[in-house]
């Protein structure tokens, strides 16, 4: 099969699913979860064939035509498309999986997996999209079906809020990305990928600081940096496999991948900027994640902290190629920042997807009960999912050898090699990775059950231990770079390793995990039913727990500033554009009507003088008055 | 004393406003018909006037295309009140007005 069919049949799989599910199938649960689990199985099949036999490849297909602009429908499949092609097919799947048995007893689950399903559409559309506009297109599909599935528990307002606010947040970036695609377009004439490359290689003279940070405005809102993050942890809302799926292992993913695909556009000033809210947001959601109680929004607020280091390590990379270091950029390769990036965006999606199925796993068998501190206990109860996230803990907190070890070491590396303050500030987010998550660790897993929830957890079936399992293992063996299929070569093989400093990088990733564990390991007592710091340092615990007002801070400004302006608008508009100039005119029209009705009296007399009148004034114009 | 143009203008402007008042203040659609004819002759005095005291004919072969236009609209006219005096059964003005005012 031609690789561009394959490559629309891992695109339209899930769609067609979607559309059944969403039209035919919302009574029916089970059929339409085995249709959704079919759909991903089919992208998977067809995504992994594709990887493993085709060679990069685009296509385009003109699509409309208005004057000098065109929009073409095209797919651009390179090793970048591929990687995150596998990241998608292969995560995605596990997750829906994983759903046939958490969603079992939840009476609208074909909406679910009609939701899902255009999920995957959406999202494998942003991955293989050829040029900015589709890219778009795809970006903000993607956006709403997130909306569509955090706010699935509709009848809660809190998820609806959650997820008004998730789509809100988002268009504000949008905004931004929006901007700069037309921008783009307007300075270089293209806005296809491939197009934009080759002219930004042929002249690296053309590029505008601004194009940068408009398209990085998009990343910022998909991807929860600062300042557009605050949607991320009301996410959780939305049920696990969601927050798995999207708000953990590829939407928020998006953001990274966007920066990457089209990386080229970035100027030296830009990338700064890239850099240090990368490293800011790394190190804020580190800080936020402490004080919190829901085992979701730890999580959560993880990812937003791994996804400032995903950030931050292009950022880092990209700069050290634009300054012109040979051993990281040769003509038309991936550079190592991206490399870094993208690895680090792979072995993520597997830790972090284990970590929310885990919490799902734990959610489901504790009768949707969802407070650490009323958990305690879980590691006897429940054997195999206590090994898997452990095992997805010790990834993500960069315990040797396991994947994550290996993604956050070669972003330190890029750290360390641009010097300054960025390794320290990245090496101390490790810190607060390995704390917070001991944290989680410790209070859920040992000790006591606290609560008779916690009691009578047991472990969950197949359907729900095997992904685990299989996430388990991508977790501990993903590092290696052997395991994973030739046509990720150009980018894996990108991966910096740390060549001066070498020592000094692992010693430092190593004391700041081990720190920051141990810590956590002594500070809070095993299946505590108290936050230790809230109990003894208060004061402490809720400067932690307000993370730096943002929340508050919008809703002042939303509230104060632009209901306001709303307002002010919205009073312009109404006496002046709709009541001046449009019943204004529509009033003069009704005026004129009636000074013209006025006139037909049936008065005989009265025609005759208006008659005479109108002689007059015919008379006086004629003389020239 | 010499009876000159401005007598003769004078008595057709007076008749014309004669007939132009009748027109404008009287209430019977045939005296308003009578009116509008006396402007007419009127005119037709005035044009005849002019024709002799400046020793032309113009003016008396336009007042032969008066009269008879005078006639053709005499007899239309009479034919539309007749008409409107046999569904409505009245010819004062007032009582015809069939619009709701």
């Amino acid at each position: 099969m031609q690789p561009e069919t394959l490559a629309l049949v891992i695109l339209f799989s899930p769609l067609a699913a979607a559309v059944v599910n969403g039209a035919l199938l919302r009574r029916r649960g089970a059929t339409a979860a085995s249709l959704s689990v079919l759909a991903a199985g089919v992208s998977l099949v067809a995504g992994l064939f594709l990887i493993l036999t085709a060679d990069p490849f685009a296509v385009s297909a003109n699509w409309l035509t208005l004057g000098s602009f065109s929009l073409d429908l095209g797919l651009l499949y390179n090793p970048l498309s591929a990687l995150m092609l596998f990241v998608v097919v292969l995560v995605g799947f596990i997750i829906h999986v994983f759903s046939l048995g958490y969603m079992n007893d939840d009476p609208d689950r074909g909406r679910f997996f009609a939701g899902m399903s255009f999920f995957m559409f959406s999202m494998i559309g942003v991955v293989l999209a050829d040029n900015l506009i589709l890219l778009f297109i795809f970006w903000e599909l993607v956006g709403l079906s997130s909306y569509l599935l955090i706010s699935f528990y509709f009848d809660r307002p809190s998820a609806v809020a959650a997820g008004n606010k998730a789509f809100i947040v988002n268009r504000v970036g949008d905004f931004g990305f929006l901007l700069g695609i037309i921008w783009a377009y307007w300075a270089y004439g293209t806005v296809n990928i491939e197009a934009l490359s080759s002219l930004i290689a042929a002249d690296g003279a053309i590029l505008k600081t601004g194009i940068g940070l408009l398209v990085f405005c998009g990343a910022v809102g998909k991807s929860g940096q600062i300042p557009l993050h605050v949607w991320l942890p009301d996410a959780m809302e939305g049920p696990t496999p969601v927050s798995a799926l999207i708000h953990a292992a590829t939407m928020v993913a998006a953001g990274i991948y966007l920066l990457c695909r089209i990386g080229a556009i970035m100027t030296g000033d830009a990338l700064n900027v890239i850099i240090w809210i990368g490293a800011a947001t790394a190190i804020y959601a580190g800080f936020c994640a402490l004080p919190q109680k829901d085992i979701k929004k730890i999580l959560a607020y993880s990812t937003i902290s791994q996804l400032g280091y995903m950030v931050a390590a292009f950022g880092l990379g990209s700069k050290l190629a634009l300054l012109g270091g040979d051993a990281h950029a040769t003509h038309g390769a991936v550079n190592g920042g991206v490399a870094a990036a993208m690895f680090h965006l792979t072995t993520h999606a597997f830790f972090k997807a284990l970590l929310f199925l885990g919490a799902g796993s734990i959610i489901h068998a504790c009768h949707h009960e969802q407070n650490i501190f009323n958990m305690g206990g879980l590691a006897r109860k429940m054997p195999v999912t206590f090994v898997t996230f452990s095992l997805g803990f010790l990834a993500l907190i960069g315990f040797p050898a396991l994947a994550g070890f290996w993604s956050k070491d070669a972003i330190l590396a890029l750290a360390y090699e641009n010097g300054g303050a960025v390794f320290w500030v990245l090496a101390f987010g490790a810190l607060l990775t390995a704390a917070y998550m001991t944290r989680l660790w410790v209070v859920a897993f040992f000790g006591q059950p606290k609560t008779g929830n916690a009691e009578q957890a047991k472990e969950n079936g197949l359907v729900m231990t095997l992904p685990l399992i299989v996430l388990a293992v991508g977790a501990a063996i993903g590092g290696a770079r052997s395991l994973y299929p030739e046509a990720f070569g150009p980018i894996l093989d990108a991966v910096p390793h740390p060549e001066q400093g070498a020592g000094l990088i692992i010693t430092v990733s190593i004391l700041a995990m081990a720190i920051g564990a141990l810590g956590a390991f002594f500070f809070y007592k095993p299946g505590a039913h108290q936050d230790n710091l809230q109990r003894s340092m208060p004061g402490l615990f809720r400067f932690l727990a307000a993370r730096l007002w943002f929340d508050s801070f919008y809703d002042w400004y939303v509230a104060k500033v632009q209901q306001r302006f709303a307002q002010f608008l919205s009073f312009m508009e109404q006496v002046f554009i709709s009541g001046l100039m449009v019943r204004g005119v529509a009033g003069l029209t009704g005026l004129v009507g009636l000074g013209a009705r006025a006139l037909h009296t049936g008065n005989i007399h009265g025609y005759v003088f208006w008659f005479f009148f109108g002689l007059v004034a015919l008379w006086l114009l004629s003389v020239g008055l | 004393m010499v009876v000159g143009l401005e007598h003769h203008l004078a008595v057709s402007g007076l008749l014309f406003a004669i007939g132009f008042f009748g027109v404008l203040l009287r209430r019977n659609t045939l005296v308003i018909y009578m009116g509008l004819e006396l402007m007419l002759n009127a005119s037709t005095l005035a044009l005849v006037a002019f024709s002799r005291f400046n020793g032309t004919m113009d003016g008396n072969v336009f007042v032969f295309f008066i009269i008879t236009v005078a006639a053709a609209e005499v007899a239309v006219g009479l034919a539309i009140i007749v008409a409107l005096f046999r569904k409505r059964q009245t010819v004062q003005v007032d009582q015809l007005n069939a619009l709701r005012n």
